[in-house]
């Protein structure tokens, strides 16, 4: 594998070069930055790969099952077991999809779940994403970079082919395709994961668009290209989020949206990836009730557990979080990317008394987990590996079949004393490989 | 007792642009319910210009009518006529099925109360009246005296809080500090537009389900929602009941002149 690190600077060269960049905003200046590549592999047994998998799939189905519910009959919430106030009171819930089915049913097409490892060894789901999940694409290219400059590396070792996922993403689009091409929306170039839109649709054929080529007329949408044809769409695989969608139903100052767009789709006319409205079932607060979906809806014990988690909603919780605070993670359900985590260590006694304020007046709003005492992986910094936290985002695609794509993106902390790892916090990625024997 | 009225409506919208513009979509809640107290007939929508126009249904169950003007034009003209008979009964809606009511329970961003809010409504000692109904009642004529009616202080996006703590404000500021106030007191509140007869411009009042049933009150006015009304739309907010969202190519300004009437023919 050593052949790996002496390419590494190339690979990262190379990434650059294909425009494999992160945009960030901060303080209203857009600035783009590389997205560091290590050159070290997460390596995943074939049994241990194959167990993932059967959770993975069994989670995302029960989620599946849970936004069909919940747009519709409700009967999770009538038969009490989850109160009504973490579905109504959740900015997740969107009232407009209520009573909208989407074509085959399908609400979370790709979902992207993130686990850790502890130390030993047992995996733990840390947070669905079942809006639009971004990172397929940077695993894919790493590979398809690193087979270009150590091809005697895959020729000995037996992995897993990722290059897959264009494929598995075509079959999505084409099993919900209502009559008519594919798109993959953009909001345009400014985007923080651009790269992958634009990747995304050179490898599966889809057009690449922004909402102003896109009209909808007659309950239909059509792509207009360059030189005034159109072509009607039939899925549209968007990767902007549900209250830019369509300025007529949801934020009515969104110029990167397409009016009507909303009523189309609820007639049954086009598929929305993923549908609107997921929001509700990846909200920090809902998570806590995953597992209680799964024994709800599927009748099986949870083949993959989350972390530790507490709700200071229920007494015991709240008693429990109060007298553990210091050994607790806390987080805000409202927020995302990495914001609004904190560990209750980390305050100071002015501070901390502030928070528990809040947290009495607002139970609903905070979770608490138990920190996992991960277990290390190693990058390769200054010519020699050291450790550093790591988290894994495993892809999995719905198109009446459930499917785990044969990788991942596992994205790690440069910083060795943080455990945050979201690229918008300036981590780093590797490519992860699944063994095949 | 009830007295039935017959009501020959008109609503005027026109949107005069200083420039011309293209490819003008809109969206129209505009068109009157059948509730039980109300019954809608001979409606009649004239769109000027209108390419194409689809009818569909809200979440709420509000009719919406949308389409397109691709073509340049500088005026945007709806103009719709119709018959209600009101006063058919007391209450709204019979909805005896709670899950269908529990949106209406929580706070919306333009309802969210604040300090202003929160001390009003402790100020009301709500545990005083057993049920739903005079809880409601009660927090209508409180508002209805405390709060002034002044046109050009708030604005559509003025929130429930924003509003109270000015003392004053228009129709939608009643009805949105009425339905945080109901929330509160875990009363499910919808807001509601349509018009009474004699004002010349939409109204709004809110709708609270008492006993499984939705009951009209009108907090500007102080009254209970009854033959005079006439219902065009209810939602969590004033968000949700707006008569009319467009987006159109072209830098411009644009001056919308509202007309409502509504004739007694009696």
């Amino acid at each position: 594998m050593d052949e790996l690190f002496e390419h590494a600077s190339t690979v990262n060269e190379l990434l650059s070069r294909y425009g494999v960049k992160f945009g960030i905003y901060k303080n209203g200046q857009f600035n783009e930055q590389l997205f560091p590549f290590d050159p070290i592999p997460r390596i995943i047994k074939k049994a241990e790969f194959e167990h993932l998998e059967k959770g993975l799939i069994q989670r995302v189905d029960a989620l599946n099952l849970f936004l069909a519910d919940i747009y519709g009959n409700k009967q999770i919430v009538k038969d009490k077991v989850i109160p009504e106030e973490f579905i109504f009171s959740s900015s997740g819930f969107l009232q407009q999809c209520d009573g909208v089915v989407p074509p085959k049913n399908i609400f979370s097409h790709i979902s992207g779940i993130d686990l850790v490892q502890a130390k030993d060894g047992t995996w733990y789901i840390l947070e669905d994403n079942l809006r639009v999940p971004s990172g397929a694409s940077y695993p894919m290219i790493a590979r398809s970079l690193c087979r270009r400059t150590s091809p005697e590396t895959f020729a000995r070792t037996k992995i897993e082919d990722n290059r897959t996922y264009a494929d598995m993403l075509k079959e999505v689009m084409n099993f919900v395709n209502t009559g008519g091409i594919n798109v993959i929306v953009t909001p345009g170039r400014y985007n923080a994961a651009f790269f992958e839109h634009s990747y995304f649709a050179e490898k599966t054929g889809a057009v690449l668009t922004t909402g102003k080529d896109l009209v909808v007329e007659n309950d239909n949408v059509y792509y207009v290209d360059y030189q005034g044809n159109r072509q009607r769409v039939g899925a549209l695989y968007r990767r902007i989020s549900d209250e830019f969608l369509d300025p007529m139903t949801f934020r009515e100052d969104s110029v990167i949206g397409i009016p009507h767009l909303f009523e189309a789709y609820k007639k049954g006319n086009v598929a929305i990836i993923n549908a609107p409205g997921n929001g509700i079932a990846d909200d920090k607060g809902i998570y806590y009730f995953v597992p209680k979906m799964i024994k709800y809806y599927l009748n099986q014990e949870p083949i993959l557990n989350n972390a530790p988690t507490y709700v200071p909603f229920y007494k015991e919780d709240m008693d429990y979080v109060l007298s553990h605070f210091d050994d607790l993670v806390i987080k805000d359900v409202s927020e995302a990317g990495g914001y609004g985590v904190f560990f209750g260590n980390s305050l100071t006694k002015e501070k901390k008394e502030e928070f528990i304020n809040k947290l009495k007046a607002e139970p609903r709003r905070f979770i608490a987990q138990e920190v996992i005492d991960f277990l290390d992986i190693d990058v390769f910094i200054d010519g020699k590996r050291a450790p550093r936290k790591a988290d894994l985002r495993a892809f999995v695609l719905s198109d009446g079949t459930t499917k785990v794509w044969k990788s991942g993106l596992t994205r790690f902390s440069r910083n060795p004393d943080s455990f945050i790892v979201n690229s918008s916090q300036g981590g780093g990625f590797k490519d992860t490989w699944i063994l095949s024997q | 007792m009830i007295k039935i009225k017959r009501l020959n409506f008109r609503y005027d919208l026109a949107s005069n642009f200083h420039c011309s513009v293209t490819n003008h979509r809109f969206t129209l809640k505009c068109l009157p319910q059948n509730t039980a107290r109300q019954k809608i007939e001979d409606i009649k929508l004239f769109i000027n210009g209108v390419e194409y126009r689809q009818n569909a249904t809200d979440s709420f169950g509000n009719s919406v009518v949308y389409g397109c003007i691709s073509e340049s034009h500088d005026k945007f003209v709806v103009s719709m006529t119709g018959t209600a008979f009101t006063g058919l009964d007391i209450f709204e809606e019979f909805q005896p099925d709670e899950t269908k009511s529990v949106i209406f329970k929580y706070p919306t961003p333009l309802t969210t109360p604040g300090n202003g809010i929160e001390n009003y409504f402790k100020s009301l000692e709500l545990e005083k009246f057993p049920r739903e109904y005079e809880k409601v009642l009660h927090i209508m004529r409180e508002l209805h005296k405390d709060f002034a009616y002044k046109k050009g202080e708030t604005t559509v996006s003025t929130t429930a809080e924003e509003a109270f703590n000015k003392g004053c404000g228009v129709c939608q500021d009643y009805a949105q500090i009425m339905t945080a106030l109901c929330r509160m007191a875990k009363i499910p509140v919808r807001y509601v537009t349509g018009a009474i007869i004699g004002e010349g411009y939409s109204h709004a009042w809110v709708e609270a389900l008492c006993n499984g049933f939705w009951y009209g009150f009108d907090p500007t006015n102080d009254l209970l929602v009854n033959n005079q009304y006439i219902k065009i739309s209810h939602g969590r907010d004033y968000s949700d009941c707006v008569i009319n969202k467009g987006i159109f190519n072209g830098y411009n300004r644009q001056e919308l002149d509202v007309n409502v009437s509504i004739n007694d023919e009696q």
